[in-house]
């Protein structure tokens, strides 16, 4: 915590604006982080899935220089944010996955006093909240205690807060979970309109849809693993053919399946069966022989990958 | 957008560290004072009620001269130093440890430019201050009562911030190990409360049997009353021949163990 006093490489400043080589963590015996490396382009949105335990919090709070690596080499802006906290974390923003809101004070004030961390005082300060509570809808519950909000409101008013300090880089850890689909919606045109304005996003999420919608790049997180990477239809088109039949398995499947000569890509989740293929011909071929219903086929999609690469089983 | 156009410094730099730290100061301040009557009343009241009864009330059926001085007066120094000790020891017990596990407002400011430093060296000057806060109302009810007698009593708001500060420090110490609240009242129970009843709140320590004040002069506590005795009731009313090494020994208390109660809980919080 030598923020002041570091001699630490100081990296011109590039069109990456973070970047990770071989960064590990462990908790313990716990690999929590096992040598990642990516690299995030500014303005892009970069979507960071994984099952839960995957470790997407703690490389996150890696980033965010609030947690210390056991080994390999970050930079963000061109910094080492653990040995530059203070200057790095003054420049991001960051939704935290639990709101830590103060419930000790009330809407404005939360803000008021976030923004005071920054050193944003006075009129400035005052602005920036009106600001900040209008872009979210919050407007009109400045003096609303915290206990009073609903979920979706806790979190527009975390993302507002994260905003206070005009930051380059926005980390948010799953900031539509738990959240009705009027919130998140609300949420992603918040995040494409600060896209569309060069805001650089890191955001970790259980939602595959969220990610395929906003985020340039993906990558996949599995036990402390970044196991696989790139923009979502790549990711698609590198793991899976781009069409699937899924079906409930039966006995009769199981048995068609297992008499095929040319063997085809089949995944099961529990009691359902998934078979992928280049032929959307062949796959209604199928539908009419096992007597199928055609709602089961349909394009892959990033889910299938991530189910695919993390494993059917439950990973705790 | 509009409101993200208009940004006018492209990079921005962090505060600088006094800053930083006074901003946590700030924080606590403004939460307290938020409802600072229903959060300070009993704080105010208890040691009303304790040199009431305590003083006056048994006082009277004590018709002895502590140290040439009325038993209330005696005790002056002793409630002083209980005031700051308590306030400062419960927000870095409860206060601290609610804002840990429950509230995690540490998490929230550790994603500002603040680092877990800057929280705790804000934090525990956020303690001291209350220790200074109590400290002031209660030696002027003291003064009210007639029981402060020499003008170096200007000086206890800062023995109250001194002794806030030692005990902010150990208290600081107590919560980055303990595991759930009920932990705490080992700890009031067991040390806090012993510690003053032992070190010259109700008696003078020096007239217990010689093996007994040697324990009694090496607990924290008696320096810290003996401090406050030379403020309310002058120096010529301390207790031992070497009381001003007291004072000495209470900024080094405030000092070394804020600094180890800081650190602490700085690890304790980025892990
Ligand atoms: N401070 C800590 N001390 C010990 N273990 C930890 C700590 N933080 C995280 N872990 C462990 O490290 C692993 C990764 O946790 P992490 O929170 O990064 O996962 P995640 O991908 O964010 O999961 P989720 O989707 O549930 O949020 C988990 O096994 C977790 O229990
Ligand atoms: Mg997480």
């Amino acid at each position: 915590m030598s923020e002041s006093t570091s001699t630490a490489t100081v990296r011109p400043e590039s069109d990456t604006v973070i970047e990770l080589e071989r960064v590990s963590k462990s908790f313990g015996t716990l690999k929590a982080v096992d040598e990642v490396s990516l690299s995030i382009a500014r303005g892009s949105c970069y979507a960071l899935l994984g099952p839960n335990g995957a470790g997407k919090t703690t490389l996150t709070r890696i980033i965010g220089g609030v947690l210390p690596r056991n080994g390999g080499k970050v930079w963000v802006l061109g910094r080492d944010p653990w040995e530059e906290q203070s200057e790095v974390k003054a420049r991001l923003g960051v939704v935290l996955q639990e709101d830590a809101l103060d419930e000790d004070l009330d809407v404005a004030r939360n803000l008021e006093i976030y923004g005071r961390f920054y050193w944003i005082t006075g009129r400035r300060l005052k602005e920036k909240v009106h600001d900040l509570l209008t872009l979210v809808n919050l407007d009109g519950r400045e003096r609303s205690q915290i206990m009073a909000l609903s979920g979706g409101m806790k979190r527009r008013l975390v993302i507002a807060r994260a905003l206070l300090n005009e930051p380059e880089i926005l980390l948010l850890d799953e900031p539509t979970t738990g959240l009705d689909p009027q919130v998140r919606q609300l949420i992603w045109s918040l995040m494409r309109k600060l896209m569309a304005g060069g805001m650089t996003i890191l955001l970790t999420t259980h939602y595959m849809f969220e990610a395929a919608e906003l985020a340039d790049r993906v990558g996949i997180m599995d036990q402390g693993k970044l196991i696989a990477e790139g923009a979502p239809a790549q990711l698609i088109e590198t793991y899976l053919p781009p069409f699937v039949l899924e079906f409930e398995s039966s006995q009769a499947t199981d048995l068609f399946l297992a008499e095929q000569a040319e063997p085809l890509l089949v995944e099961r989740h529990g009691d359902r069966t998934l078979i992928f293929h280049e032929s959307e011909q062949l796959l209604l071929d199928l539908v009419s022989r096992l007597q199928l219903s055609r709602t089961g086929l349909r394009g892959t999609t990033l889910e299938d990958v991530f189910l695919k690469l993390t494993g059917r089983g439950l990973h705790e | 957008m509009s409101e993200m156009a208009r940004v006018t410094i492209p990079t921005h730099r962090a505060p600088p560290r006094p800053a930083r730290i006074a901003s946590v100061w700030f924080r606590h301040y403004r939460v307290y004072f938020n409802s600072f009557f229903a959060n300070a009343t009993p704080a105010v009241f208890e040691p009303i009620f304790f040199i009431v009864a305590m003083g006056i009330g048994v006082g009277r059926f004590i018709d002895v001269q502590f140290l040439g001085l009325d038993y209330a007066s005696f005790m002056a120094p002793g409630i002083l130093a209980m005031t700051s000790m308590y306030t400062s020891s419960f927000e870095a017990t409860y206060g601290t440890f609610v804002r840990l596990r429950y509230q995690n407002t540490y998490d929230a400011m550790l994603a500002t430019p603040l680092t877990a430093r800057d929280i705790f060296v804000g934090e525990l000057l956020w303690c001291s201050t209350k220790g200074l806060l109590f400290a002031t109302i209660v030696g002027m009810v003291l003064l009210a009562f007639g029981k402060v007698l020499t003008p170096w009593s200007i000086l206890i708001p800062l023995v109250g911030f001194l002794t806030a500060m030692a005990f902010g420090g150990l208290s600081f110490l107590v919560t980055s190990i303990v595991l759930n609240m009920n932990h705490f009242q080992f700890y009031f129970t067991l040390i806090l409360t012993p510690l003053i009843f032992f070190s010259g709140l109700a008696f003078p320590v020096h007239t217990l049997p010689r093996s007994l004040s040697y324990v009694a002069y090496s607990l924290p506590m008696f320096h810290v009353i003996e401090t406050f005795r030379m403020v309310t009731s002058g120096y010529r009313h301390v207790t031992v021949s070497w009381a001003w090494v007291c004072p000495l020994l209470l900024v080094l208390m405030a000092l070394v163990l804020g600094w180890l109660g800081v650190r602490r809980m700085a690890r304790r919080v980025q892990r």
